[in-house]
């Protein structure tokens, strides 16, 4: 059984003992998140670097086919983050987005993807700490949660 | 040469960026200037505002021509192509007439080169001295070397020299050497010390040895001046007032004969002996004044000690080398300079004591609180004590602190605090998950705005927050640190409360620099120190071609603010059109791209690389590899700091050389380079929309411990490690490489996928507007609009012009509205670009912004067909009609507009009543009109007083639930009560009961002063019956905008966009919009003229590059993507079966590519494919799954 676990030589080998470094895809709007992540980075504020942005106009247009192509590309989770409720650049897309993220969580379960995995937070554009701390939080969860085995799903 | 620009706007707050914009998107070029080293102003410190509870400042951003502004959260910075910043700048002078003013604007220099500066904040670092933080409202720290407003971009340290130590460690560590002392320039600043005190002469070059100044001491005037006269080059002259009078001033006045730039600094002795000589001193003041007032800089006192004079001189000298002084041309001027919060501890009547403020950590100001509740505050947006850091879960407000108190000469309201301490309360109330217990003592509510009603209705009856009618007399320190607050409430009893934090509702000041700003711009100011303007003229100063824009000419929030500053770049948008004629420069032509969309990608890549955090913490050669390896990656290239203008030429000439149709950077702060992206696209003929700037400088950071300390120390600590050694460890930089990589091949996906067609034709734009409604504001904007030289037509149902404000007789101010409105009336018929139709209707209506088609049809059944640009609905209201306490059916019972006209026509004779009763609010604010009415206060105010003036004996008794006598018509509350009038609150659950008795009311009441039922007799009872808009159903239903649930015009946000529809090219103003005086319907109608003339100054409108597209073929007409369209930009076009968009009502937010089941909807710049290779770039970095070491099962 041990043998089978060693991981073939063509693939980016992991340093052995080296933590679980999760993958996070993070969709966040222009207006608001994405001001608040440039206000993390240029205060220095300790971020974990395992989440690469993916600037969008809205929240509203993110898709759930982005969200699914992450999970599947190999991300281990997705966060979107826009503006609070009521402060949408573009009125009500963050609302949209809102009901797209709740039904997605209803069917990705039924795929054997763990709901835990996709995270909707609402990040205003002063909050450079709140979304340092969202980020760290969210890449703490995954790296409990462990590495999503796409491979391994059961309607896959 | 002098530079030249349309107008100068003094002030880059909201109301200063409002009229900047409104002008620069007209195509004039603007000046904004700001006292400041940031943007923004006081909005800068605010997170929030009411009635949203939210941030919304990027709403002011245009609409149209997207691209030639940021588009970015404006908090951050805002940038427009037609838009000159200049901060640390003050105007210094005014000199011309309008349409050629000369203005001289002082720049002080913040000693650090913004082309260098990479804001990396080692200078902060290592930086000694501390002071109170401004941004955080002094309740934290801040070192000499600091950045004013964190998340501004672009970010460059300041150094504050008033706090500066002279330790000159920032200059040491600055590793791009951007901080400059002007360390060479030392030796070439000569001095002259004229003084005949010999030991003086001799301390001074001892002292300054360090400091590398050459010293030339002079014994007498003579001899200074024989040395300037022998050409020496002379910085700065010591004159010392010890020398004869006459002398002195002789020396002075032919020292700036030979160098009139010259700055000469007083010495002046203060000896004891003097100050008990009272007149000879007095003497001495005065000489000192005068010698000033001849062009002495300032005075210095006598004796001189080393420990001062010499930081003091040092100063001095950097100030006078690195300051610099300019001179523009321009046409006209807006002052929207703002206001100051009042301070309590600069109360010299000693309110601060009494208050607690700061002597009591539990003390705070509104605006310290917002800091505290702000995530980028003190305490990150915890609630917590400054001080113990005891969570605050009871706290007060307390209300007109520094406002509506004649003894500290504030006998004004300042109209933003009440509707701020709600929004606070309710803040509070949100951040502790409604464990805050939130009481706000007030004397008046004032919410006196369309919506605000029911915002407070809301925190009281919903959230919970107590109201308190009531001034509490003392304030002492309670347990446990808290505030003790003592008041007698409704009922009369004293009661005692303790709280954690009591806030001070601060009211507003004028800014500091007004004195100063008043002198340079020529204007007046009123007596409460605010910008004098006449009630009718409200966005004018006293100096003609200087306008008012923002709090700067009376108190207002955020949507007063925006309103007024439209109105001034109204103002000077007319004076510069027609003090210069028609525009005489010729429009800037759009920027032609050529069409790359057959090519195929040829990507340039350039980094930055000779940054210091990057040269330490990447490896450029591996980035660079990882670069070339990309497709479609041509070259790459290193440019030694983008962010410099040296960086940014090799670039472009790299560019030149490679011929790219895709550019690619990696540097820092991706939002500074917007500006140049459209400069690069100029030269290449690339649109900027193919171009990206890609942040790798935070990713350089990444690791994280990045000072130039914790670097040494992971290195040492590497090379201590059994095995380990120079070189055993990258400290992260592999990591880090990798991570920037990522970043980049994200960001070239994204560019390979863009579509490089080009953008949807312009729509040309129909130069007239409409206007409907032809009362006051419908006719001062068809005036806004007409004397910019385009074509209005003014649509009126009635017979005859004028409205509601017909009715007026006079105004409180003393005003005369009747002729006001004859003037207009007769200017508008009069006005050859102005066409009136009256008694005439809106029938129908099509089109967008630019391109309306609308049919009116005129009483004698005639219909006019009409193209235009833009729509102004002007459709009024009127008072409401009121069936109750007798009104129309006894005749004792007036309306408060009733017993204006009455009084002017002289049937109501003041010396013949007995008693007059007023009952306010009466069925405003509840049931079914939940909102003030805003006019009915200041109406009964203006009926007092001419009852009080006629007949001063009368008793005149108003039943009231709040005044709202908002701005500087709060003196009129004060001097009605002077004049004897007695005021009576009453509650929404007690009212006034009023019946008849032999034709005459009897009221009874509960009076809460005397704390029992009260009954008067009057002989006339007067109603004040409020106002309700007009029936703007059709109209609304025609121009496809939204009304309120109280039937008023929905505005497309209530704060950032007061007079705009959501529906782009249609704006409304005046009573329609909602209640408001005079005053206020001016200032919106001349706004919304503004935003009109917007559109029609444009020959045509072009969309932004984000913007939706369908792909007919996919498309299946399903049409859900209408409906989610927060724009209406989409519709079903039945005759060509398809969808269309209106790419100028298209704001590109791609809800309908999310909506769209085929993928038929894409939006320019996020096509799917985009998305989708930018998600695989962002993994491909990573180890696989399957390769990763498994957890347990």
């Amino acid at each position: 059984m041990e043998e089978l676990n060693i991981a073939p030589q063509t693939q980016s080998e992991p340093v052995p003992g080296a933590a679980f470094e999760p993958a996070i895809v993070a969709f966040v709007c222009n207006w608001c998140t994405y001001t608040a992540a440039d206000l993390a980075g240029t205060s220095r504020m300790v971020q974990s670097p395992n989440v690469r942005l993916v600037r969008m106009m809205c929240t509203g247009m993110v898709d759930p086919k982005y969200i699914i192509k992450a999970l599947l590309g190999g991300a281990d989770a997705v966060l979107i983050s826009g503006c609070h409720p009521g402060d949408c650049h573009y009125i009500n897309g963050n609302y949209k987005a809102r009901r797209r993220v709740k039904l997605l969580m209803e069917i990705l379960p039924r795929f054997g993807i763990d709901g835990r995995r996709i995270k909707l937070t609402w990040v205003g554009a002063s909050e450079g700490n709140e979304f340092a701390a969202t980020v760290n939080r969210f890449a703490a969860e995954i790296k409990e949660l462990g590495p999503i085995d796409t491979r391994r799903l059961p309607l896959l | 040469m002098k530079k030249e620009y349309g107008a100068l706007v003094v002030g880059a707050g909201i109301g200063g960026i409002r009229a900047a914009l409104d002008l620069a998107e007209t195509g004039l070029k603007v000046a904004l200037i700001d006292a400041r080293p940031s943007l923004g102003g006081i909005l800068a410190q605010l997170d929030h505002q009411f009635p949203t509870d939210h941030c919304g400042m990027c709403k002011m951003l245009p609409l149209t021509q997207r691209d030639q502004s940021s588009q970015y959260c404006l908090r951050k910075g805002i940038f427009h192509k037609n838009i000159d910043i200049l901060l640390h700048t003050e105007l210094s002078g005014l000199e011309g007439d309008p349409g050629k003013f000369t203005a001289t604007l002082r720049r002080r220099s913040t000693f650090v080169d913004p082309t260098r500066c990479v804001s990396c904040g080692l200078c902060a670092e290592v930086c000694p001295a501390r002071a109170p933080s401004e941004f955080n409202a002094g309740l934290s720290q801040r070192t000499a070397v600091y950045l004013p407003v964190p998340h501004n971009i672009p970010n460059h340290y300041v150094v504050d020299l008033d706090n500066c130590q002279r330790c000159w460690r920032c200059f040491e560590a600055c590793p791009t050497k951007a901080i400059d002392f002007k360390f060479e320039q030392r030796k070439d600043f000569n001095i002259i010390v004229v003084t005949p005190d010999q030991q003086l002469s001799q301390d001074l070059p001892l002292w300054f040895t360090n400091e590398n100044f050459p010293l030339h001491p002079a014994a007498t005037g003579e001899e200074a001046l024989g040395l300037l006269a022998g050409g020496l080059d002379c910085g700065l002259m010591l004159l010392d007032l010890d020398l004869p009078q006459a002398e002195a001033e002789r020396t002075l006045r032919r020292a700036l004969e030979l160098r009139p730039n010259l700055a000469i600094v007083l010495l002046v002795s203060k000896n004891k002996d003097r100050d008990k000589v009272g007149d000879k001193d007095g003497g001495k003041d005065e000489a000192v004044a005068a010698l000033i007032k001849q062009g002495a800089r300032e005075a210095l006192p006598k004796p001189l000690k080393q420990a001062q004079a010499v930081p003091w001189l040092d100063k001095l000298f950097m100030r006078l080398v690195s300051d610099e002084t300019l001179s523009i041309e321009v046409g006209a001027v807006i002052l929207a300079a703002g206001f100051e919060c009042f301070n309590p501890a600069d109360n010299p009547a000693g309110s601060a004591d009494l208050l607690l403020y700061g002597g009591h950590p539990g003390v705070l100001t509104s605006l310290e609180f917002e800091r505290l509740a702000s995530p980028t505050g003190p305490s990150q947006g915890l609630l917590t004590r400054p001080g113990d850091g005891r969570p605050l879960r009871r706290i007060a407000w307390l209300q007109c602190v520094g406002s509506r108190d004649v003894k500290l000469k504030a006998d004004f309201c300042s109209s933003f605090c009440c509707m701020i301490s709600i929004k606070q309360a309710l803040l509070a109330k949100r951040r502790t998950g409604g464990q805050a217990e939130a009481t706000i003592f007030y004397m008046d509510m004032r919410t006196n705005g369309r919506d605000y009603q029911r915002y407070r209705d809301d925190a009281e009856n919903q959230a919970g927050v107590r109201f308190i009618p009531a001034r509490p007399h003392t304030i002492l320190p309670g347990p446990d640190g808290g505030v003790l607050v003592q008041y007698f409430d409704y009922a009369g009893e004293l009661r005692e409360e303790t709280f954690d934090a009591l806030v001070l509702a601060v009211g507003a000041r004028p800014p500091k620099s007004m004195e100063r700003l008043a002198l340079a711009a020529g204007i007046e100011v009123n007596e409460s120190g605010f910008c004098a303007t006449r009630y009718l003229a409200p966005n004018r100063t006293s100096r003609l071609g200087v306008f008012a824009a923002g709090a700067f000419g009376e108190p207002a929030d955020i949507r007063g603010s925006l309103i007024q500053a439209g109105a001034a770049a109204m103002g000077a948008s007319r004076m510069i059109r027609v003090y210069h004629g028609p525009r005489d420069e010729t429009p800037e032509a759009e920027p032609k791209y050529a069409d790359v969309s057959r090519q195929a990608p040829r990507v340039l890549v350039a980094l930055c690389t000779s940054c210091p955090t990057l040269e330490r913490n990447v490896n450029s050669a591996l980035l660079r590899q990882r670069m070339e390896v990309l497709p479609g990656v041509v070259t790459v290239v290193d440019v030694p700091r983008a962010c410099t203008r040296e960086g940014w030429d090799i670039l472009r000439h790299e560019a030149e050389a490679s011929a790219p149709n895709r550019v690619l950077i990696g540097a820092c702060l991706p939002y500074v380079h917007v500006p140049r992206l459209r400069e690069l696209g100029e030269v290449l003929e690339l649109n900027p929309a193919l171009m990206d700037v890609v942040d790798i400088h935070t990713a350089s950071f990444a690791g994280r411990d990045t000072s130039f300390a914790g670097h040494a120390a992971c290195l040492a600590s590497c090379s201590t490690k059994p095995g380990g050694g120079p070189g055993a460890c990258d400290c992260g930089e592999t990591a880090r490489t990798n991570e920037m990589g990522s970043l980049l091949a994200m960001a070239a996906a994204k560019l390979l996928g863009a579509d490089p067609s080009s953008l949807p034709q312009a729509t040309p734009v129909s130069p007239q507007a409409l206007v409907v409604g032809g009362g006051l504001a419908g006719m001062t904007a068809a005036m806004g609009i007409a004397d910019q030289g385009f074509k209005v037509v003014l649509v009126e149902e009635a017979e005859h012009l004028g409205g509601l404000a017909l009715n007026l007789r006079t105004t409180l101010e003393g005003n005369d509205p009747v002729r006001f409105m004859e003037d207009l009336v007769e200017q508008v018929e009069k006005n050859p670009n102005i066409r009136v139709l009256k008694d005439s209707r809106v029938v129908l209506s099509r089109g967008k912004a630019g391109r309306f088609v609308t049919v009116v049809a005129t009483g004698e059944g005639v219909a006019h067909t009409l193209h235009h640009g833009a729509t102004i609905l002007a459709t009024g209201g009127r008072e409401a009609k009121v069936y109750e306490y007798g009104n129309r059916v006894h005749k004792c019972v007036l309306t408060q507009l009733e017993l204006e006209q009455r009084l002017a026509a002289g049937t109501v004779d003041a010396s013949s009543l007995s008693g007059v009763a007023m009952i306010q609010c009466w069925r405003s604010r509840g049931e079914s009109r939940n909102y003030c009415s805003r006019v009915c206060c200041q109406g009964a105010l203006k009926n007092i007083l001419m009852l009080k003036k006629r007949n001063p004996g009368l008793p005149v008794y108003v039943f009231y639930r709040d005044i709202m006598t908002t701005g500087f018509s709060e003196r009129f509350y004060t001097e009605a009560r002077r004049s004897g009038a007695i005021f009576i609150r009453y509650t929404p659950d007690d009212r006034p009961r009023v019946e008849f008795e032999d034709d005459k009311p009897v009221i009874t009441a509960l009076d809460p002063v005397l704390g029992g039922q009260i009954e008067i007799r009057p002989d006339l009872l007067v109603l004040s019956s409020g106002v309700e808009p007009n029936d703007a159903s059709e109209i609304a239903d025609l121009f496809g905008v939204g009304l309120t649930e109280d039937g008023f015009f929905q505005e497309a946000e209530s704060k950032w966009r007061p007079v705009d529809f959501l529906k782009h090219g249609v704006f409304a103003c005046g009573l329609g919009l909602g209640p408001a005086t005079m005053r206020e319907s001016l200032l919106q109608a001349k706004a919304a003229a503004q935003r009109a003339v917007r559109i029609l100054s444009e020959k045509q409108l072009s969309c932004g590059n984000v913007v939706a597209e369908i792909r007919q073929t996919l498309c299946s007409r399903c049409g859900r993507c209408i409906p989610v369209c927060p724009y209406g930009a989409r519709s079903l076009d039945l005759d060509k079966d398809r969808i269309v968009v209106d790419e100028l009502l298209c704001q590109g937010c791609g809800s309908c590519m999310a909506a769209c089941p085929n993928s038929a909807t894409v939006l320019r710049g996020f096509h799917d494919e985009q998305v989708m290779a930018v998600i695989d770039a962002a993994l491909a970095g990573q180890p696989r799954a399957e390769a990763r070491p498994q957890t347990a099962g």
